[in-house]
């Protein structure tokens, strides 16, 4: 297929934390919210002239620092944000929202704050306490650390207008981006899909790292290109598979996942597009902090929600995304040294392997993973072993037709 | 010479073979003088003095109560067993030697009451061997102990072991892996054992249980290469070898079907980090119970989360009642709080007194003490007795000329959590070394008293219990909750030194290496770090431990060891 328009422009954005788009919009007085997390509700983060940055630490290399600073055994992904933090590469922030989601996270932002990594006098930063389950008390108590700690200060320390005509001028626009990855998304069902998997993860990284006001036209005029885009004859694939897992904003990983000659159908991990680009139902009655802070925690997928029903949940989730798109198998990946993940791919791939029948392999991974020949084996291996499945599959069928 | 009297091994073939031949000549209708005859011309009195004594050689002796020194040498290489009772003086060696007897008295009792039920239980549980080790165990939390800190320890140790063996019986009389018929078994609410046991304490008719403190939090304690099979249980169930050691064992209790099956529901928790949060999916598929689980705050030393955490427990406490069928009666709390209260009172008490130039409250029969009272036996009767006993010993002590320690060099704050898999890890410092580890950061949880005058000021105070329990204030509540105290308590003990310790697979205390390493510096505070793997003595194990303090002391303090003896020795094939 023919490259699409703002591809390279795209992955240029992706180079930097503090990309072209962003510092644009610091120019135009915008104010910037760093985040890292799913529990940090990113529609409401771009009220007004705020905007958000999940952040990322591109072109990362030696963590020699954050290492000294927060140990060898922790993700290397907080790892990199600090080290990036201490190279000054964060110095654009106004603002870090956290959550006590994970013990290193938490860290992470401590370092950064107490180490005065982040050279910006009004710099302000804030932990929610985020529940792991969901009940009416839970919410409301989300809700309320939202409102507490990010959107007051917002209006206090930054003078950002959060009346709730502001808050749902954000949503709505919020919503018009996940609307386009929805149409995007449904291209990924098809059998020879207009989209490569390298293609959508680019995309959504740009939509999570850039203002989205600034990002949108790109996105619509992309939407429109897709659509009318001229497909390859030949299918470009082996497999199709679901990955699920920690945290991943690197593309290398999906460009590792096609050269192996799969196609990522859906993205299920934390960055990616399931959840975060989906639509948020909203109505004129309620208060829309409230349903957004009950949406996100709704459709939160993170390990650390501990209830049997949470966990049930988590599982059919990857099921019928396993169904809907189609795919053959599942690619469990886990940041080396989250606990969370560790756990949770133990489990989940074990009852979706063992119990559901699935085919699924559990990976473990650095926050870079592009260099890494161990994974491309591993992930080559999977794929030669769904391939393998299929034409068994494919030769069984045929047999009792035959028959 | 030596002389067998507490090397477990020989004592039970020793007390196997008597009781036999007793037996045998019973069977044969001898009479009782005759037994006792004809057993003294079998087994020679010699050796069967030392049973009763515990007494060595009187050169050994000598040397051993002058010079305080060798006590290495009354230890087995190794295997660490006692060649021979350590000699601590004649009032000391007898106050030891009758506690000694004591504990097995506590023992046998609890052995011969139910008999069938606790072989099963020692057949049907792998973790069930390490308790056999209890009296050899016990012995070495106190190596070297006299006078008060010997009294103390001691009452503390015995006072676990009648807990304790009541804690067994309630378990293994409910338990339907034992007996399936059990009609025992909805009598008790499964607890996380995380969370400290109060929250049950409005039933009368039901009692809470902590799951996972018998079959597998003491026994990592009492036996550090048990934990080892358990972990590659979970590690071949595909969990990563790099998280934390205590939930990767608990999940590989429960892969291994090793808990005991009990309980009308069961109360969960996200307590005390991620990693146990996360075992938690592994055990419930294996509880198949009913389950709540009690999201305690994670920042749960701000105000605005208070609300959540009382609105939880409420929550928690209805659950309950739907599952028991009982009704939750807030006076029964009030008392029990009223009861913790006093305990913890108690204990503050003892930090006051470890405040002073002769601290009497040290080590390992403290931390698992106050472990074992916070998690389970708060507001405990028995522990209460024992409390109020302690204090009034180390109360007549302070003061006064301290029998031991005799020599010192060095006050410090031991902090991080403590290795299980070398307990006596403060006993050895002292020894060796002659650092006196005067405040023990796993006692430093919730010590804040519970308002009992409305039930709304009393579930606020047990909230706090809650969010405040075991290995909660490093691995939750922000940095500051850990680290704040941490340079106060170096004052406050008037401390010269902090041992650290760098569990490695605890994400959250590693997370801050750096700051805390540069707040030593600024203050000047001599900070020697302590690798160790909490349960895992594979990674870093009881010798490479003292290693890493040996060549503290000598590369940059300069100082030889008080003990030679203890300086390096293998104990790896230990309990
Ligand atoms: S990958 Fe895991 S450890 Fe790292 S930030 Fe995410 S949840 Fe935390
Ligand atoms: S030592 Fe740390 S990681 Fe391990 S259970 Fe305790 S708090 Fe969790």
């Amino acid at each position: 297929m023919k490259d699409l328009k703002h591809i390279h422009y795209f992955t240029a954005l992706l180079e930097d934390a503090n990309n072209e788009l962003v510092r644009a919009a610091k120019k135009d007085g915008g104010i910037a919210v760093g985040y890292t997390c799913y529990y940090i509700p990113e529609a409401l983060l771009n009220v007004g002239n705020a905007f958000s940055v999940r952040l990322r630490a591109p072109k990362t290399g030696s963590l020699d620092i954050s290492q000294y600073y927060m140990g060898s055994m922790n993700c290397s992904y907080v790892r990199a944000l600090l080290e990036r933090a201490f190279e000054g590469g964060y110095h654009f922030l106004d603002a870090f929202f956290s959550s006590e989601t994970c013990q290193q996270m938490n860290r992470l932002v401590e370092n950064i704050y107490e180490l005065k990594l982040i050279d910006n006098g009004t710099f302000y930063h804030s932990i929610i306490d985020a529940p792991l389950k969901i009940s009416p008390h839970g919410i409301k108590h989300y809700t309320n650390q939202i409102r507490t700690h990010f959107l007051e200060p917002l209006r206090d320390q930054f003078g950002i207008d959060i009346s709730e005509t502001a808050l749902r001028n954000a949503v709505a626009e919020h919503n018009r981006m996940c609307a386009i990855f929805e149409e995007i998304s449904e291209l990924r069902k098809a059998d020879n899909p207009g989209i490569t998997a390298t293609e959508f993860h680019i995309l959504n990284l740009v939509s999570y790292s850039c203002p989205t006001g600034l990002i949108l036209p790109y996105l619509e005029e992309t939407l429109v290109e897709l659509k009318k885009r001229k497909l390859d004859p030949k299918i470009p694939y082996r497999a199709r598979v679901v990955v699920v897992g920690s945290e991943m904003d690197d593309y290398g990983f999906t460009e590792l996942i096609e050269y192996c000659g799969a196609y990522v159908v859906a993205d299920r991990y934390c960055f990616g597009s399931m959840p975060g680009r989906q639509q948020i139902p909203i109505n004129d009655d309620e208060d829309i902090v409230e349903v957004v802070c009950r949406f996100y925690l709704e459709t939160n997928q993170c390990p650390r929600f501990m209830s049997q029903e949470k966990v049930q949940e988590r599982r059919d989730v990857v099921k019928a995304l396993y169904d809907e798109y189609n795919a053959d198998g599942i690619i469990y990946e886990q940041m080396k040294f989250c606990d969370y993940w560790g756990y949770e791919r133990a489990v989940a791939s074990f009852v979706l392997h063992e119990e559901m029948g699935i085919p699924t392999v559990a990976l473990d991974r650095e926050y870079t993973v592009q260099a890494s020949g161990q994974l491309r084996t591993r992930v080559q291996a999977f794929v030669e072993s769904l391939e393998i499945k299929k034409i068994q599959k494919a030769k069984n069928q045929n047999e009792g037709e035959k028959k | 010479m030596t002389v067998t009297s507490n090397n477990l091994k020989d004592n039970a073939k020793l007390f196997g073979d008597i009781f036999t031949e007793a037996i045998k000549l019973e069977l044969a209708n001898y009479d009782h003088k005759t037994i006792l005859m004809d057993l003294k011309k079998k087994f020679e009195p010699g050796k069967l003095t030392p049973l009763l004594t515990g007494q060595v050689s009187i050169k050994a002796a000598v040397n051993q109560y002058l010079t305080g020194n060798g006590l290495q040498d009354t230890i087995e290489d190794k295997t660490g067993i006692y060649k021979h009772r350590e000699w601590r003086g004649p009032v000391d060696t007898l106050y030891d030697y009758v506690k000694w007897l004591e504990l097995w008295g506590i023992l046998g009792k609890w052995l011969l009451k139910h008999p069938v039920t606790n072989v099963s239980a020692l057949l049907r549980y792998r973790w069930m061997a390490a308790y056999l080790t209890t009296p050899s165990f016990f012995d070495h939390n106190v190596p070297g102990f006299r006078g008060t800190m010997l009294r103390a320890g001691r009452m503390n140790l015995n006072t676990i072991a009648k807990l304790l063996t009541a804690n067994m019986e309630d378990i293994f009389s409910a338990d339907l892996n034992i007996n399936p018929e059990n009609e025992n078994a909805k009598k008790y609410i499964c607890i996380d054992a995380y969370m400290p046991k109060l929250i049950t304490a409005g039933f009368s008719e039901h009692q809470g249980i902590l799951a996972h403190l018998v079959p597998h939090y003491l026994p990592s304690i009492i036996n550090h290469h048990l934990p080892e099979h358990y972990l590659d249980v979970t590690e071949s169930y595909g969990v990563p070898a790099d998280v934390c050691g205590l939930p990767s064992m608990e999940s590989g209790v429960a892969i291994e079907d090793d808990f005991p099956k009990i309980g009308c529901c069961y109360i969960s928790t996200n307590m005390p980090c991620d990693g146990s949060i996360m075992s938690s999916s592994i055990l419930d598929r294996r509880f198949q119970l009913p389950t709540y689980v009690l999201n305690t705050p994670m920042r749960h030393t701000r105000e605005d989360t208070q609300e959540y955490a009382i609105e939880e427990l409420k929550e928690c406490i209805k659950f309950m009642e739907k599952h028991t069928g009982e009704t939750y009666d807030y006076n029964l709390l009030r008392e029990a709080c009223e009861r913790w209260n006093e305990q913890n009172a108690l204990r503050l008490e003892k930090w006051e007194m470890n405040a002073t130039d002769t601290p009497p409250h040290y080590g390992a029969s403290n931390w698992m003490y106050r472990i074992f009272t916070y998690q389970d036996a708060c507001g405990s009767q028995v522990a209460i007795k024992n409390d109020r006993k302690v204090n009034k010993v180390m109360r007549k002590s302070l003061g006064k000329l301290r029998k031991y320690p005799q020599q010192t060099r060095h006050r410090a704050v031991v902090w991080n959590t403590v290795a299980n898999m070398y307990s006596a890890l403060d006993e050895w410092l002292l020894n060796c070394w002659g650092i006196e580890a005067v405040f023990e950061f796993i006692e430093h949880q919730g010590h804040r008293p519970i308002d009992t005058a409305t039930v709304d000021s009393m579930l606020a105070g047990v909230a706090k219990v809650i969010q405040e329990a075991t290995m909660r204030v490093h691995s939750k509540g922000g940095y500051n909750a850990y680290t704040d105290d941490l340079w106060l308590l170096v004052e406050q003990y008037d401390c010269d030194m902090i041992v650290m310790f760098d569990q490695i697979s605890c994400k959250g205390p590693a997370a801050i290496t750096g700051l805390l390493e540069e707040e030593a510096r600024r203050r000047g505070i001599k900070m020697v770090w302590l690798k160790q793997d909490l349960v895992d003595a594979r990674t870093i194990s009881r010798r490479d431990m003292r290693d890493q303090i040996n060549k503290y002391m000598e590369a940059v303090m300069n100082e030889t060891p008080l003990d030679p003896t203890l300086r390096d020795f293998d104990d790896g094939e230990s309990w």
